[in-house]
């Protein structure tokens, strides 16, 4: 064994590649700790709110005989603090057993000023089981854990009492249970990492000094200790999930004694399944209705915890071997040289890099690898990993081919296919910029006459629409192609039309939004041509003139060809620019009727912002982007050939 | 300017007629906005219909002329409705982009322009290409890392960190081209002088640049002011609306105020309108001569 600079630097990079890589796990161990004893706590406190709520609908109702229960209930539980049962109607707090609620207090009494805040969690629980009920969704929680800002513990739980199927009540359940502490394994971290780098450095001699084959021992070395680690993390995670799964099977049990103790003339057996659910009221699937654990459940929870910790390794061992690599081969070094010898450029070039990377690059990423998940508004927290499907949302965009379909009412046209809306894009950019070029160019020709009076005039008024930004622009005509008191209808009614529902009809709808952005669009080319126009030597013409060129073969054959290297670049920015433009498709017609004139961004917008579906929005916007790419690329190629001439 | 054009020898009158056609299509809709916001109303049309209109009165409602006039909608505009504050929401956050934005550009576009290091075609090139990602495209990461994940929503700071950074690219490509222009021997006189690299940037560089810097920053106030989708999804809070969002609150939903509207277009848009009028030359050329270069 011989300590070479080779082997050092090796020994160097793998104490950091292990001081990161342990690092993450460590966190992630205790991260995952924390989070399975919150989810324990609220778990438990979730089965005995529900057991209280079935006491109570168990002993006929609000009344006499559940107040009793309830108490009875409540003092057979060490863990219990306290229980309230609330009536929603007529806001009747019917049982307590805070020690204040006693004496003049004692329930059934009205709930008081201070106490309001039950009332108004009964209210919300109300409320979102009616909106889960009519939305065949479970988009609202059922149950609400108050949680404890300071110890981080369960404060109280609120669960809904059902009598015939409408919510009337909640029990609010108050529990003593505290979180474990969280483990932090330093010592098996410490052993580990010592442990690495031994062998790494007994095994050291084998790579002869060559900096590839130390710093491939060295990973190696540091593979095998994140293994150690995500085996260690694996057991701390199983153990916390299997001591869940005790916790609540031995609980439920004992609020099954507990419940009958408490109402002993009720001898019907408990369906102990429907204490243990989610924040939906959903059961959970682990105890079973005469309170034994189902063995498919508990397996099946400790072969997720190994996957949760699996998909996480694999992102830390990457982090951490390239950060081994780095600093072995040198790459590390080498970053740091070149940094210090242009100290003065990237200190003045990296406030602006560092934003544009922080704030545009990372989140474009980050977008581009959200259109290979399913993410939406409710697991955008959870890590890609979890939520990653692959590329069936580029599938689905990509392969549903049915744009319109045959139906005994006639022919119907599925507006949201994406190949419609591409077409539609297309021949909104083209038509758009025919417009915009036709006009424009028309009008700078006239302006561009010898002699033209009020020319100033002219060019000032006619850049107007120009100078409104576009966002008004789009409101005020929305407000023009109103169909009742729109200027465009009155138009049509004053020379004996019918007034027309512009935006019923996908022709008439398209004929806005393009009308729309023909008056925005126009200036810009004018302004355009008639630079490039007063730019001609007028001796052109007057040569052609002698030579007998018709007007038309003047415009042809000299008036185009020099408007042309002026012309193309515009041409290429209002494509791109008619392509995103966000603003009058969205604001005038809103993609009606049914989204029959939306362009690819105001659906992708759509899709993310109005369905939620932000794994779909995402990978419909990356199509976008290599469309623009594409065309980016193309427009480069045809610009260089315009300069060149 | 040359006087023997392609057109020289047309008669002028039909000209004129095809210019005033345009000029009133490009002129109504503004004088449109003009007279619902001093009609008093918040009705779309200018004029009532009688019962039976004759075409007389079917014309004249398209006159841009109210019946009576009135200063009732810029008084409740700004008084009775929180379109003050929105202005004033606008007015924090442009300004503050334009002057996040030009600082980090000012020095970013010396560096590009001045030194070359490792990197410096690669960062050019990422600024362009990113100028080729849509808005919406970026929205949604943007909405799950500011909004979700930072609760930056409803709020301005988060504003002005999109407008900036997505703002800084063309910033950059603006000064960079004005710093390619001012002579290095400047900058050397000054070091034989003895100033340090710093002073030659604040004392020599930056004074020179000062026409660029103002144009640059009007650009990006004027493009903070007149934006609207971003702000339209980050902003949920009616107190945080931006006047561009507030301004189509006005119009949204089931009362269409149209007279609020016309009157807060017409106080938004003055500003702009007459900035844009002042800088469209530097505007046409910086665009096409990004495009060329491509």
């Amino acid at each position: 064994m011989s300590l070479t600079l080779t082997t050092i630097r090796g020994a160097v990079a793998l104490v950091i590649g292990l001081i990161a890589g342990l690092g993450l796990f460590m966190g992630l161990s205790h991260e995952a700790q924390e989070s399975e004893y919150a989810a324990r706590l609220d778990r438990l406190a979730i089965i005995r709110s529900r057991m209280i709520a079935d006491l109570v609908v168990r002993a006929g109702g609000f009344g006499e005989a559940s107040r009793a229960a309830v108490a009875r209930a409540a003092t057979a539980d060490p863990g219990v603090v306290s229980v309230r049962v609330v009536r929603l109607g007529g806001a009747v707090l019917e049982a307590s057993t805070v020690a204040a609620d006693s004496g003049d207090r004692a329930a059934p009494r009205r709930l008081e000023r201070s106490e309001k805040w039950i009332y108004d969690l009964g209210q919300m629980l109300q409320a979102a089981r009616a909106t889960n009920r009519d939305e065949e969704t479970t988009r609202k929680a059922e149950i609400v854990v108050v949680r404890d800002a300071d110890s981080g513990g369960v404060l109280a739980v609120a669960a809904p009492i059902e009598v015939d199927g409408s919510v009337e009540g909640l029990a609010l359940v108050q529990t003593a249970d505290e979180p474990p502490p969280v483990a932090t394994p330093l010592l098996p971290a410490a052993i580990v990492c010592c442990a690495a780098v031994l062998l790494f450095l007994l095994t050291s001699g084998i790579a002869r000094n060559s900096r590839w084959g130390t710093a491939l021992l060295a990973a190696l070395a540091l593979v095998a200790a994140l293994g150690a680690a995500a085996w260690f993390t694996t057991r701390t995670i199983s153990e916390a999930r299997r001591q869940t799964t005790r916790a609540v099977v031995d609980l439920t049990a004992r609020q099954a004694t507990v419940a009958r103790a408490a109402l002993p003339e009720d001898e019907r057996a408990y369906d102990l399944a429907s204490w243990d659910v989610d924040s939906f009221g959903r059961p959970r699937g682990l105890v079973q209705t005469d309170g034994s654990a189902t063995a498919a459940a508990v397996a099946l929870g400790a072969v997720e915890a190994r996957q949760w910790v699996l998909r996480r390794a694999l992102a830390i061992a990457v982090a951490a071997l390239s950060l081994l690599l780095g600093v072995a081969l040198g790459l590390a070094t080498r970053v740091t040289a070149t940094l210090r010898k242009y100290r003065q450029a990237y200190t003045y070039a990296a406030p602006a890099l560092i934003a544009m990377l922080v704030l545009v690059f990372i989140p474009f990423l980050y977008g581009i690898a959200l259109s290979f998940t399913d993410a939406n508004i409710y697991n955008s927290n959870e890590p890609i990993g979890d939520i990653w499907v692959g590329l069936r949302n580029f599938r689905d965009i990509l392969t549903d081919l049915t744009v319109s379909r045959e139906t005994p009412a006639g022919r119907v046209f599925n507006y949201q296919n994406f190949y419609w809306t591409l077409g539609f894009t297309i021949v909104w950019t083209v038509t758009n910029v025919a417009i915009g070029v036709t006009v424009g160019l028309a009008l700078a020709l006239a302006l561009n006459t010898a002699g033209l009076r009020f020319r100033p005039i002219y060019r000032v008024l006619l850049i107007t629409p120009w100078a409104v930004p576009n966002y008004i622009t789009a409101l005020i005509w929305r407000g023009m192609f109103h169909k009742q008191f729109g200027v465009v209808n009155q138009v049509l009614l004053m020379i004996g039309g019918d007034s027309i529902s512009w935006f019923e009809h996908p022709l008439t709808s398209f004929t806005a939004i393009v009308s729309t952005n023909g008056w925005l669009s126009f200036p810009f080319m004018m302004v355009i041509s008639l630079g490039a126009l007063q730019s001609i030597p007028g001796e052109l013409y007057e040569a052609a003139r002698v030579d007998g060129a018709s007007r038309w073969q003047q415009f042809t054959s000299i008036t185009l060809p020099s408007l042309k290297p002026a012309l193309v670049p515009a041409v290429i920015v209002s494509v791109i620019w008619t392509f995103n433009m966000f603003n009058i498709p969205y604001l005038v017609s809103a993609g009606e009727p049914a989204h029959a004139t939306e362009i690819l961004i105001t659906q992708a917008y759509k899709v993310a912002f109005e369905q939620y579906r932000y794994g779909y929005a995402a990978a419909y916007s990356t199509i976008i982007f290599v469309i623009l790419l594409a065309y980016g690329t193309w427009q480069n190629r045809v610009s260089r050939a315009v300069e060149a001439v | 300017m040359n006087r023997r054009q392609i057109t020289g020898d047309l008669p002028h009158f039909p000209l004129h007629v095809f210019v005033l056609i345009w000029v009133v299509i490009a002129v109504y809709p503004v004088l449109w906005v003009v007279s619902v916001a001093f009609s008093g109303s918040q009705s779309l049309s200018i004029v009532d219909l009688p019962p039976n209109p004759t075409v007389l009165d079917r014309l004249r409602t398209l006159v841009p002329l109210p019946a009576h006039l009135s200063w009732s909608n810029f008084a409740s505009v700004v008084t009775d409705q929180p379109f003050l504050l929105w202005l004033l929401n606008s007015a924090i956050v442009s300004t503050a982009t334009t002057l996040v934005g030009v600082t980090l550009a000012c020095t970013s576009a010396y560096a590009f322009s001045r030194f070359r290091f490792p990197g410096r075609n690669t960062g050019l090139m990422a600024f362009l290409v990113s100028q080729m990602f849509p808005g919406t495209l970026m929205l949604i990461p943007l909405y799950i890392v500011l909004v979700m994940w930072l609760g930056l929503g409803s709020s301005r700071l988060g504003l002005v960190l999109v407008y900036a950074t997505t703002g800084i690219p063309f910033c950059v490509w603006m000064l960079k081209g004005y710093f390619d222009t001012i002579p290095r021997e400047l900058e050397e006189a000054a070091v034989i002088d003895g100033a340090s690299p710093a002073a030659v940037f604040f004392r020599i560089v930056l004074p020179l640049a000062k026409p660029a810097i103002a144009v640059t920053a009007l650009f990006t106030f004027m493009t903070g002011w007149n934006e609207f989708i971003l702000a339209a999804t980050f902003m949920d809070k009616e107190s945080m609306y931006t006047a561009p969002v507030g301004l189509r609150f006005f119009v949204s939903g089931y009362s269409e105020q149209w007279g609020y509207f016309a009157a807060g277009a017409i106080i938004v848009s003055i500003p702009v309108v007459a900035l844009f009028m002042f800088l469209q030359k530097y505007l046409v050329s910086g665009l096409t001569a990004g495009a060329v270069k491509g």
